[in-house]
């Protein structure tokens, strides 16, 4: 990671390296003064002067009804679309005065289903923007296995694939690690996950809120799902018509405080259910549990089970991700650690909301679910009684 | 030119007329033949291919290669004519025909059949009409290639247009000869154009509002 | 004029705006992927033409070593005059075939530019009334006007065959998923850079079945340079028609038959080897 952060140094303008909370932040601030998009032959602008300032190293969500000119904001960021007029920053740069090609190099930009070139595997797809850089080949080969491993892609079983051979979700994983590759401080992504299956998509989010956690990038994100805005959005913006900007806020606060009748109507029925997707994994307290490695003995890890009075083992692959999690009895009857694994296995992230965890145990239609940190490693399991306080307690809460 | 074109206006418009006559009864009699064909192998994926194979081999074959070699047991006149430009006509259509038959959702058959039609009725009722346009877009090729194809066949004594041009061959140089060659050449040009356009109106008229694009 | 056509598949004028050959190719191309079966059976194809051709040229060597002929069919059929027709033959469709690609390969990239793109349906018009002309035709008014001989007839065969090259350039590069033009565009590739590698090497499989098509059509339409003093394998089956000779008529088109179909089978065989992987 010390290459990523020393290149980010390079980039960032940002003053400030530290965000209030003591996060990493290698990502810079935009600013956004009167900017406008008029497109020949319309009479309304698509963009209509809109100024806004996103603070370096946070995830904003960019959500509104469809046609409010979202994209096109997102793309005069990276000036894919030339702005009719206006200004805007990254950091202290003005962009609109530098080649757009360097500009871009700088910027990651994801779109829905990747963008990947299918004619290019996954490591040329991944090592495309360091490669135009003019970076050395090793330090690319090094770049790429080590941002597949970043999204949870093992390098040598994925690097030398191409796009078709992967699934939609890897696809999109790729595509975010190709957008991450020169550790540009900007992030763009275009509803990113809007061509995926809702569980696909939740591993997916978790994923980025984990990433984001590593890098504090400046996140820009478009999304038509108000859920998605409150889970990953540090801050919300809600459009209208002409991106006229109606409310841009914390998730709790629009929540708590629609501006507009307008907004409430958005955020739809159920606010204050909403409200539980605030709430996260990690705010719960994990139980820890007995874990082995594969091709451990299986009665030594019996005996910590039994000593820990654990009723699962968790089994982790070689890099510590978990694969399985058979119970004391299944283990009994085995000579080893076995490497099979569950498709099925319950995992939610630290950054899962409490609806995402819920969801997943019912879909594996698990009592509990896996819980995992860092770079898919285990931070203990979560029951689904833990789950159903912390709902009710939410609630409660919320109503009184 | 054109007291060129008005002295032998009555030459002109038969030679045409024989022109585009032999194409269309050839495009017709050859689509007739690749439709038959079509039908016979498209469900087999082995006959298929053979068919596919034979029409982009035939296709393959110059025109004035197949007339000469046609030329050695017909002599001159119109049969090696009317036998090459069937031939030519019938490959475009074949493969469309193949191709559009095979594309017919299984479903849709499935669901014919099962509401009680019989193979035949399926076919002629069900799958020929989804396939149609694909069909026609063939027949629209091999128009647009045989009217040349057809001028060729001027050269081994063939009725049409192609008089014109290997008259003005003949006399090149002489008085005339670049007035009869293009007049066949743009006489040529405008029948295939205006046969395009009357079939792409015949595709209007006969494709199944349902699947019109 | 030859059989050989640039429009196998549909009979739709090239529209920019509706691509049915685009469509109607890829989707050809992806049932091709998806099924083993049939992907063997595009390899079995591969190797049957040449086969083919082989035997052809085997029974064409046997006919001709086994028929007593005259002094004037000797003469014309003479390893040393064949070769040479061959040669010939293949020179004019070579050389045509280079121009073609020099004209046409550029000329289809700078129409699919967004600069240029509102001149595309004028040029595919204008190229569509050209390929309705009779090939006939057009070699005896160059010839009216260039003289007879080896030039006129590069230029006609050129004039003739640089269609099916333009339209499938431009139907590969506009068929280029714009989404991944944009994605090259917004990771800082300049437009070239997408150009060189994304959008060309995604349009090869459908330019190169263009190639496949002129040359085909190139081998074809140049047995007609008889007809101009161009010399080649035609000038076999025109003295064959004129002098009601069957043997030189039959070698002759026996001959550019075998021509057309082996060049059409190394087409498929560079077709099949450039396909970019991954697709
Ligand atoms: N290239 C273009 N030319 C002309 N008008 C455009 C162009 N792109 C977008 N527009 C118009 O600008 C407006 C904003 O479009 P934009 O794509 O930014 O909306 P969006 O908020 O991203 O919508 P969605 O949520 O559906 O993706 C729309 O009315 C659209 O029709
Ligand atoms: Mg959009």
């Amino acid at each position: 990671m010390s290459d990523t952060l020393s290149s980010a140094d390079a980039h960032s303008t940002d003053p400030a390296p530290q965000s209030s909370e003591g996060r990493r932040v290698s990502g810079v601030s935009i600013r956004l003064d009167g900017v406008t998009k008029r497109y020949p032959g319309q009479d309304r602008p698509a963009v209509d002067a809109v100024s806004l300032e996103i603070p370096a190293g946070e995830t904003v969500m960019f959500v509104g009804p469809s046609g409010c000119g979202k994209t096109t904001l997102l793309k005069m960021l990276n000036r894919l679309i030339e702005p009719s007029s206006g200004t805007i920053h990254l950091g202290d740069e003005d962009v609109t005065k530098q080649d757009p090609d360097q500009l871009r190099r700088r910027i990651g930009y994801v779109i829905q289903a990747g963008g990947l070139f299918p004619h290019m595997t996954v490591g040329t797809n991944v090592g495309m923007v360091p490669r135009m850089l003019g970076w050395d080949k090793e330090r690319v080969t090094a770049r790429i296995d080590e941002l597949l491993d970043l999204v949870g892609l093992d390098p040598e079983v994925y690097r030398d694939r191409y796009p078709k051979e992967l699934s939609g979700g890897q696809q999109q994983r790729v595509g975010v690690a190709r957008a991450l590759a020169a550790d540009p401080p900007v992030l763009l992504m275009d509803e990113p996950f809007g061509a995926v299956d809702p569980i696909t998509r939740q591993r997916l989010q978790d994923e980025l809120l984990r990433i984001q956690e590593e890098l504090g990038k400046t996140i820009v994100f478009v999304t038509h799902d108000f859920d998605e805005a409150v889970k990953l959005g540090d801050r919300i913006v809600v459009f209208d018509v002409g991106a006229r900007v109606v409310q841009y806020d914390t998730p709790e606060a629009i929540l708590a405080e629609p501006a507009e009748e307008y907004v409430a109507d958005f955020i739809g029925a159920g606010a204050t259910l909403k409200q539980l997707t605030l709430t996260r994994v990690n705010s719960l307290e994990l139980k820890p549990v007995t874990s082995a490695s594969v091709g451990d003995d299986a009665a030594e890890a019996l005996a910590r089970a039994r000593a820990a009075g654990d009723e699962y083992i968790v089994v982790l692959d070689r890099r510590g991700r978990p694969i399985s999690w058979p119970t004391t009895a299944e283990v009994s009857r085995m000579q080893q650690i076995p490497a099979t694994v569950d498709e099925k296995l319950p995992v939610v992230g630290l950054g899962s909301t409490l609806n995402d965890a819920l969801d997943t145990m019912l879909a594996a239609s698990q009592g509990g679910a896996v819980v995992i940190g860092r770079r898919d490693s285990l931070a203990g399991v979560v029951s689904i009684e833990t789950i159903m306080d912390a709902i009710q307690r939410t609630r409660s809460e919320v109503a009184g | 030119m054109w007291d060129y074109v008005l002295d032998r206006r009555g030459q002109i418009a038969f030679q045409a007329f024989q022109h585009v006559s032999l194409v269309v009864q050839c495009v017709l009699l050859g689509s007739l033949i690749a439709l038959a064909l079509a039908v016979l192998v498209y469900r087999s994926p082995r006959l298929t291919g053979l068919a596919n194979g034979v029409s982009a081999i035939g296709l393959t074959i110059p025109a004035f290669a197949l007339l000469g070699i046609l030329l050695a047991p017909f002599g001159f006149g119109i049969t090696p004519a009317v036998i090459a430009v069937t031939f030519y006509a019938a490959l475009p259509v074949l493969r469309n025909a193949v191709v559009g038959l095979a594309g017919v959702d299984r479903s849709l058959i499935e669901s014919a059949r099962g509401m009680g039609m019989s193979r035949l009725s399926t076919l002629a009722r069900i799958e020929i009409p989804l396939a149609w346009p694909v069909i026609l877009a063939g027949v629209r090729v091999s128009t647009q290639m045989v009217m040349g194809i057809a001028a060729i066949a001027a050269y081994v004594l063939g009725p049409g247009l192609g008089g014109f041009i290997f008259t003005g061959l003949s006399r090149l140089g002489g008085a005339n000869a670049l007035n009869s060659a293009l007049t066949g050449t743009i006489a040529i040009v405008v029948l295939a154009l205006v046969l395009d356009l009357l079939l792409l109106l015949l595709g209007r008229l006969t494709t199944p509002r349902g699947i019109r694009v | 004029m030859t059989a050989a056509t640039g429009r196998p598949d549909t009979g739709e004028r090239p529209d920019p705006l509706r691509r049915p050959e685009a469509e109607q190719s890829a989707s050809r191309d992806r049932r091709d992927a998806a099924s083993p079966v049939r992907a063997r059976g595009g390899w079995r194809a591969l190797v049957l033409q040449p086969v083919l051709v082989a035997l052809g040229l085997l029974a064409y060597v046997v006919w001709r070593s086994t028929t007593t002929l005259s002094d004037t069919e000797a003469r014309q059929l003479g390893a040393a005059t064949l070769w040479d027709s061959v040669l010939r033959h293949l020179q004019l469709t070579v050389v045509a075939a280079v121009i073609v690609l020099l004209i046409a390969i550029p000329l289809g990239i700078a129409l699919t530019r967004p600069a240029l793109r509102r001149f595309t349906p004028l040029v595919i018009g204008l190229a569509n009334v050209g390929q309705a002309a009779p090939a006939i035709g057009l070699f005896v008014l160059l010839a009216d006007w260039l003289g007879f001989g080896f030039g006129t007839t590069i230029v006609a065969l050129v004039v003739y065959s640089a269609l099916p090259v333009l339209r499938n350039t431009m139907v590969g590069l506009q068929g280029v998923d714009a989404r991944l033009v944009e994605a090259g565009r917004g990771m800082g590739m300049s437009g070239a850079a997408v150009l060189f590698r994304v959008e060309l090497p995604l349009a090869v499989p459908v330019m190169l079945s263009g190639v496949r098509t002129a040359l085909v059509l190139l081998v074809g339409t140049a047995t007609l340079a008889t007809f101009i003093a161009g010399g080649g394998l035609g000038v076999l089956i025109n003295t064959g028609i004129t002098l009601s000779l069957n043997s030189l008529l039959v070698s002759g088109a026996v001959l550019v038959a075998l021509l057309a179909l082996a060049i059409d089978w190394l087409g498929r065989v560079v077709e099949h080897v450039a396909r970019p992987k991954g697709l």
